[in-house]
């Protein structure tokens, strides 16, 4: 028999979902309609009735370990349909950022981001202000005289910084994913018996990430489906990107800048196209109708602002070397840099940290047999 | 106070229960008594129910009594197919306009039904909630009281005299004109009820949308003798005995998106109707999706009784959603208890719709206050009274409670006797 | 009455069935004074015929032969002190349900003609009434319900007494601070109108209020009561005209209750106890009068139990809604939980529980409380089954809230009264085994002993007869002031569980019907259901042999009995049913228009065909309620039955009386069906048990019949609602198959 020794939810845990958004999980009288009504809900395992239950009760450990969570997609039919307005889109929505905290390596960082409603302007211009020192100790404040047209960014900022950064960045982000991804995987193991074995479930997992299957069945949201799928391939295609011009410059010793009509560039600009294109249909989502589209906390609004200053800096930068204005390019550069950096290293705490959640709890969901009949 | 409001009868407005137990107490303590009402007979919502929790007896017993109080009592007069067009407060209590539809079929009726068999029009039965047809002219229902026939002249084919021609007492006159009146009156009880929650706005629970799922109001012509069916519990549409019946509760109650509040009879009305299946059908499966078994007071023997029946369940979860996949209804719900999804399959599926009351749908011109549901609420002028359903969701006997109230208020507003 | 006059109607097709003529040439035979055959008696120019007739004097009696009693009734009333009626319902027992133009019908008709006649020619008028009636309500209990039935009484006029038992009045509603909201937005709590209630009362020259008051004694009859009552100051004594019993319900003893730790642990209390806190203004754990963190709040705590209470008392889930806003108001950092099973807010409340649920630090779920452990130290542990959880809980808390359910403060009259007659029989019974048996059953209902409230001088008991769970409500969902003792009226939560709300309305509602009785009285008219009857019974004292049927079978207590048991009218208590007047053995009980004779009479005047016709005949003694508007029903469908039934419509088949049997059977009569309404624990009958009454009765001619060589199967009792009108066919030929195959009656032609 489960003890559970307060009352009610402490007090901290209500202010945490209400700073959160997910302060209507009171209203709920716990009819099921948003069970039923949930196009992703297992049959033996529906949700998100349970889970707001199980918030009501504050039992934050529990949801932490409750691969429900993160199997919701937040398409928000359960909201538009509740009698009682207790919108468990946004109340889920608000437990995964509660459990993004919960579950950092290391915690301060987690409670860091957790709190980006005050703690934004650090966020963003830490990263900035590091390039800024680490250019200024290299006397590179400027940008070298006597730049022809067809420079490359090297010129500005040496690849050897790109890299001496971003490989220890990277290495931190990966430790950091590990740590907090394994607390989930065992936390979810303690939910319930898995069989089979990870890299097996994880492929099909994947697949299903990459075609977004589970989010297609969504009704109130459609629309949030195909943003959300354009910016997940605009970021693969970004990352594909950077490797590619690691290989032209060090295996096929390509000529830098590529032309802009070389696939590397094309692929580039076209994963470029995609983030805006994403980033934008999501920003004119959330403008739109506020109960389909969920409430909007500073948590989700952080990640999504990151990932539109990336683009729109990168976007400057690129344009600037076309326009030949290297002071003004290496201030963008700068600029774009470190938001990059910024985006890397949140990764862990921010909502971006749902791509490894999610994925983890499709691959237990298999393992445990919570698949959607 | 004056004595002068004592000789102004008193208005009643809407002969359901309430307004007619208002009448009837207020005139059997003397008082004269008009009583309002815009159908051509009186009882209104209680004449289309085949049995009352929780004694699962007809509402037709007690309307037996209550018309013949209201025949035999001069102190009452009955007003139907009227409506109130106009009021006005005077310091002696209301000065009121009634406007009396034309009276196609006058006092003259015999109720022989000479008429009915020669009428070449029919229209679908108002009474039966549009189940089944019946012809332009005829008795409204078995018990219509007052016992004279109506005709919906909308529906006569241009010309036709047939009925007229049929009938030997000049009760019919096709040409017959509205006409206006002026009242003066002591005090008004509004008492003008309810109408059920629409169907077609649960389209996600196929509401109006599929034949076999109806509203619970339906249920009870189907189990009523005086019913489309005779009061066979059928499928409309196919005719077939349901096997299985799956009640719906909260269809539109209780939920911010339709109606916010408890409509405070839709349980016990689910719970009854599961008893006239049972009986009917000894061996169909019944199941009440609730969210709250809502069976106040002594009212809880019904739930006690039902809970205990072979072949009745009932499970916590609303329906979410209704899908007729291969011919067959499936109705999507969470069983909370037992915390697992199902796609239960029903044959018939009744939606235990609410009460939307009629104030907030068209309100006499008395000026009273409404709540932002329509429901009248009690001034501090005890000469505008509001009782039954108009005032608050309520059943029957609390319907009659109030009304009865209400009477003593109506009676205490026109002055204190002699 | 002399002078009867008989008018035929042709119209709705009764000149195309039957021979009007030959029917008039029967009225002349029965010595009708005044004949007429119109071919629409309800035309303005049909009624004008008999109008005349009754103006100019040739008639005292009017026999409208034309259709059923429940049809035309406006056309056909005329003034019951000048004139009586009768009407024959050709069009619905003879055309409408039988072969046109056959002998048999023609038969029927000329039968149903000269019964109407018999009986008209054996009724007389009733006698204007007149006698002293008090304007006087005197309402029972200063709560809610009391105080607002006061108000009302008075405000329409009427003298009030109102008497408390308490100290000071406003009952339970007096200790709250707060009132549920009972007008939009439905969302925040509302300060307690009581003061004004009580201001205006005590303002009100019309209402006399007597607290720390008790009734002593009542006897008398709607519009006479002669009330005693205790007060401090000493006996008084007045007149009233009628009584609202508003004694309110007080809450379950909760220390029934030891598996929620009420005795066990001081700080579980009822939400009775937590409402006295409030008011006191002093929310603390009795144990060690701390300010407790966590409340736990435990509804249905014995409610909806087989073992304690059986019904929901419809007003805790409210309470508890209340009280966890009013301490949230207050400390908006204690934290609440409510653990219900079904949580009950109709209508408007439901906002309200809305609001109370989005409130910060309050939970409100779904749950059974298995047991409450702990003692006055340390936190309580309350144990969770069924939670939504999916599993077992324990939750700890400061201060454990039952929000018990309520006992009505009624006394069950009839429990008493036969407590009392057991302990008599007890004493000086016949033989040993009867005073053994007495003693027994006094033992049984030892608990009524000393709990009257209203002393009563009735013969059946000194309190109103309860329902089922000790309400003394009426049992008819159309009627919920119906008592079942004329001119005393339950309000509030005496009468039913409701809320406060409910309940101040429920005290109009009291005090309407109280208003009316007391007018009805001055008309010496009957009130529901046969409102407005001017008929008074009438017994012939002098043949009474003081078989006290009469006086337990009334049921509505009319009666009283003196020492030697003969029967003591109070003509103000009756409701005409005319119960008493089938229990008379000695046939001395009648009304003016209803009476043993004329039923006799009726029984008498029809045509017993001979033995070898081979057409038996049946006498139907229907209740007119709702056996005999199903017989219309089925005959305005057409329906058509066997033509050998002769319909005599009663008040109640409460009223038949044996004589009737033996008179039908010695005439030669074959058959009887007696058609009634529903008996049982949901019975119908206006009149209470009037079907069943009959049945008893039956039961005990029954073997009379078998003596006579009568097979007891001649006589039939069916129960017929009034919507089964489609079974009247089958009811009726079924019968008369059965008579069929009995044979003629034995008796025929002797």
């Amino acid at each position: 028999m489960a003890a559970i020794p307060a009352l009610l939810p402490s007090t901290a845990f209500r202010d945490e979902l209400r700073r959160r958004g997910g302060e209507s999980a009171a209203r709920c009288y716990q009819c099921a309609t948003c069970s039923s009504v949930c196009e992703l809900a297992p049959a033996a395992r529906p949700f998100p009735r349970k889970q707001m239950l199980l918030a009501q009760w504050g039992m934050a450990d529990q949801l932490a370990a409750d691969p429900a969570v993160w199997l919701c997609h937040q398409c928000n039919d359960c909201t538009v349909r509740c009698p009682r307005d207790a919108r468990p889109g946004d109340v889920l929505g608000a437990v995964r950022s509660l459990a993004i905290e919960k579950l950092a390596f290391p915690g301060f960082l987690g409670r860091l981001v957790g709190a980006a409603r005050l703690t934004w302007p650090l966020l963003l211009a830490l990263p900035v202000l590091f390039w800024v020192a680490l250019l200024g100790l290299a006397g590179r404040l400027t940008p070298p005289a006597g730049l022809e047209a067809g420079w490359a960014y090297d010129a500005l900022v040496p690849h050897s910084f790109i890299y001496g950064v971003f490989f220890p960045v990277a290495g931190w982000v990966i430790l950091a994913s590990w740590v907090a991804g394994r607390r989930f995987w065992t936390a979810l193991g303690a939910s319930g018996p898995r069989s089979g074995s990870f890299l097996a479930n994880l492929m099909p997992a994947l697949v299903e990430v990459a075609t977004h299957k589970r989010f297609g069945s969504c009704g109130a949201a459609r629309p949030r489906k195909l943003g959300h799928l354009t910016l997940l391939w605009g970021f693969v295609g970004a990352a594909v990107t950077s490797g590619l011009l690691i290989v032209g410059m060090y295996i096929q010793h390509l000529p830098m800048p590529l032309a802009l009509d070389h696939p590397y560039k094309i692929l580039g600009n076209v994963s470029a196209g995609l983030l805006i294109v994403g980033a934008a249909i999501l920003v004119g989502n959330r403008l739109g109708d506020r109960k389909a589209a969920g409430a909007s906390s500073a948590f989700d609004t952080f990640f999504l602002s990151v990932v539109v200053l990336v683009i729109a800096t990168g976007m400057v930068v690129e344009l600037a070397r076309l326009a030949h204005a290297p002071a003004f390019a290496l201030s963008s550069y700068i600029l774009h840099l470190g938001f990059v950096m910024s985006l890397f290293l949140t990764f862990p705490y921010s909502k971006f940290a749902h791509m490894l959640y999610r994925t983890l709890a499709m691959v237990h969901a298999r393992m445990a047999g919570l698949e959607k009949k | 106070m004056s004595a002068a409001p004592q000789q102004h009868p008193l208005l009643v407005v809407g002969a359901g229960i309430s307004g007619i137990t208002a009448a009837l107490e207020a005139a059997e303590a003397g008082r004269k008594v008009v009583l309002v009402e815009r159908e051509p007979y009186v009882g209104g919502r209680i004449t289309r129910t085949h049995h009352y929790f929780p004694k699962m007896c007809p509402p037709s017993c007690g309307l037996e009594i209550n018309t013949r109080r209201l025949e035999r009592n001069a102190n009452v007069r009955v007003c139907v197919n009227a409506e109130v067009t106009a009021a006005r407060r005077t310091d002696t209590g209301w000065s009121v306009t009634l406007r009396h539809q034309p009276a196609y079929v006058n006092q003259r009726c015999t109720a022989c039904g000479a008429c009915t068999p020669v009428c070449p029009a029919e229209v679908p039965d108002p009474f039966n909630l549009g189940l089944g047809k019946v012809k332009a002219i005829r008795l409204a229902h078995g018990n219509a009281w007052p016992r004279r026939f109506t005709l919906d002249r909308a529906a006569c084919p241009a010309g036709c005299r047939a009925c007229v021609d049929a009938c030997t007492y000049q009760a019919i006159d096709l040409d017959a004109q509205a006409q206006e009146e002026t009242l003066e009156v002591g005090a008004v009880v509004v008492t003008t009820g309810w109408s059920p929650y629409p169907l077609d706005k649960l389209p996600e629970l196929l509401g109006g949308m599929d034949q076999d799922v109806i509203a619970n109001v339906h249920m009870e012509r189907l189990a009523s003798p005086g019913g489309p069916t005779a009061g066979k519990i059928l499928r409309p549409s196919d005719g077939t005995a349901p096997r299985r019946v799956a009640f719906v509760q909260c269809a539109g109650s209780r939920d911010v998106n339709h109606l916010p509040y408890c409509s405070a009879v839709c349980c016990l009305a689910s719970l009854k109707q599961a008893v006239y299946v049972k009986e009917q059908l000894p061996d169909a499966e019944v199941t009440i999706y609730y969210i709250d078994r809502r069976a106040p007071g002594r009212n809880e023997d019904v739930l006690t009784r039902v809970a205990a029946m072979e072949g009745v369940r009932l499970v916590k979860g609303k329906v979410g959603k209704i899908a007729r996949t291969n011919g067959v209804l499936k109705l999507k719900v969470e069983d909370v208890e037992r915390g697992v999804l199902s796609e239960a399959e029903a044959d018939l599926v009744v939606l235990a719709t609410g009460m939307v009351s009629n104030l907030k749908l068209q309100a006499p011109p008395f000026g009273v206050l409404l709540d932002e549901d329509g429901f009248g609420l009690p001034g501090h002028d005890l000469g505008l009274s509001v009782a039954g359903v108009a005032r608050r969701p309520e059943d029957v006997a609390a319907s009659v409670r109030d009304a009865t109230g209400a009477a003593a208020r109506a009676i205490a507003a026109t002055g204190r006797r002699g | 009455m002399q002078r009867i006059g008989v008018f035929l109607c042709s119209g709705c097709g009764i000149g195309e069935a039957l021979d009007v003529a030959a029917l008039e040439k029967a009225a002349r035979e029965e010595k009708a004074a005044h004949r007429a055959v119109h071919p629409c008696l309800c035309s303005p120019e049909g009624v004008a015929t008999i109008r005349a007739a009754i103006d100019d004097g040739s008639v005292d009696g009017v026999l409208i032969a034309a259709c059923s009693p429940r049809a035309k009734v406006e056309e056909f009333t005329f003034d019951p002190l000048k004139v009586a009626v009768e009407r024959v319902p050709l069009r619905e027992q003879a055309v409408w349900c039988q072969p046109p133009n056959h002998e048999d019908t023609q038969l029927l008709a000329d039968d149903l003609l000269r019964m109407g006649i018999a009986k008209l020619a054996k009724m007389s008028l009733p006698v204007p009434f007149s006698a002293e009636i008090s304007d006087t309500v005197l309402v029972v209990g200063g709560g809610v319900a009391g105080l607002e039935a006061a108000r009302a009484a008075a405000a329409a006029g009427h003298p009030v007494v109102l008497v408390e038992a308490s100290a000071t009045l406003g009952g339970r509603m007096a200790g709250l601070t707060h009132l549920l909201p009972e007008g939009p937005p439905y969302d925040v709590l509302h300060p307690n109108r009581i003061a004004e209630l009580l201001a205006k009362i005590q303002s009100d020259d019309r209402v006399t209020v007597y607290t720390s008051a008790k009734i002593q004694h009542i006897a008398g009859q709607p519009g006479q009561f002669a009330v005693t009552i205790s007060t401090p100051q000493g006996e008084r004594s007045f007149v009233a005209g009628a009584i609202v019993q508003a004694t309110g319900a007080r809450p379950y003893d909760a220390s029934k209750l030891p598996h929620l730790g009420y005795g066990s642990s001081p700080n579980v209390i009822t939400s009775a106890q937590l409402d006295e806190m409030l008011a006191r203004g002093s929310l603390q754990r009795p144990g060690d009068g701390a300010l407790p963190r966590r409340i736990l709040f435990v509804q249905c705590a014995g409610s909806r139990d087989p073992q304690h209470l059986p019904y929901c008392s419809a007003e805790c889930c409210g309470t508890t809604l209340r009280q966890v806003a009013t301490i949230h108001q207050r400390h908006p950092d204690i934290e609440t939980a409510v653990v219900y099973r079904d949580m009950r807010t109709p209508g408007q409340l439901e906002r309200f529980y809305l609001a109370v649920q989005s409130q910060p630090n309050t939970l409100l779920t779904r749950g059974e409380v298995e047991r409450v452990n702990g003692n006055g130290r340390g936190p309580l542990h309350v144990h969770l089954r069924e939670s939504l959880l999916g599993n077992d809980v324990t939750l700890e808390a400061d201060l454990v809230v039952l929000a018990v359910g309520m006992v009505p403060n009624a006394a069950d009259g009839e429990a008493v009264r036969a407590l009392h007659d057991a302990k008599v029989r007890a004493e000086k019974g016949d033989s040993e085994t009867q005073r053994r048996d007495a003693a027994a059953l006094a033992e049984q209902l030892a608990h009524h002993e000393g709990t009257e409230i209203l002393h009563l001088e009735y013969r059946q008991g000194p309190d109103m007869p309860v329902l089922k769970y000790g309400f003394p409500d009426s049992h008819f969902i159309c009627f919920p002031y119906e008592t079942r003792r004329t001119g005393i009226y339950a309000a509030g939560t005496v009468r039913a569980p409701m809320d406060p709300p409910q309940a101040a309305e429920d005290g109009w509602g009291a005090a309407m019907k109280a208003i009316q009785c007391i007018e009805a009285a001055k008309r010496g008219a009957a009130v529901h259901p046969r409102a407005g009857d001017l008929g008074m019974p009438d017994f012939f004292l002098q043949r009474c042999t003081q078989c006290k049927r009469c006086t337990e079978e009334c049921p509505f207590g009319t009666l009283n009995e003196d020492v030697k048991g003969t029967p003591q009218l109070n003509p103000l208590r009756c409701r005409r049913c005319g119960i008493c007047m089938g229990a008379c053995p000695e046939r001395i009980i009648s009304f003016p228009d209803y009476g043993v004779d004329r039923i006799s009479a009726m029984i008498k005047a029809m045509s017993v065909p001979e033995e070898f016709e081979e057409k038996p005949r049946i006498v139907a003694l229907m209740c007119e309620n709702d056996a005999l508007p199903a017989l219309d029903q089925a005959a305005a469908q057409r329906q058509q039955w066997s033509p050998w039934i002769r319909v005599i419509p009663l008040r109640c088949l409460g009223s038949m009386n044996i004589v009737w049997i033996a008179d039908a059977l010695s005439r030669g009569i074959d058959g009887l069906l007696l058609v009634g309404c529903k008996s049982g624990d949901d019975y119908q009958c206006h009149y209470v048990r009037g079907s069943q009454l009959a049945q008893t009765r039956l039961g005990n001619v029954q073997e009379t019949l078998t003596r006579l060589a009568l097979e007891p199967a001649r006589i039939k009792v069916v129960e017929l609602s009034h919507h089964e009108f489609s079974r009247i066919p089958e009811i009726f030929n079924e019968f008369s198959a059965e008579i069929e195959g009995l044979g003629a009656n034995p008796m025929k032609g002797f």
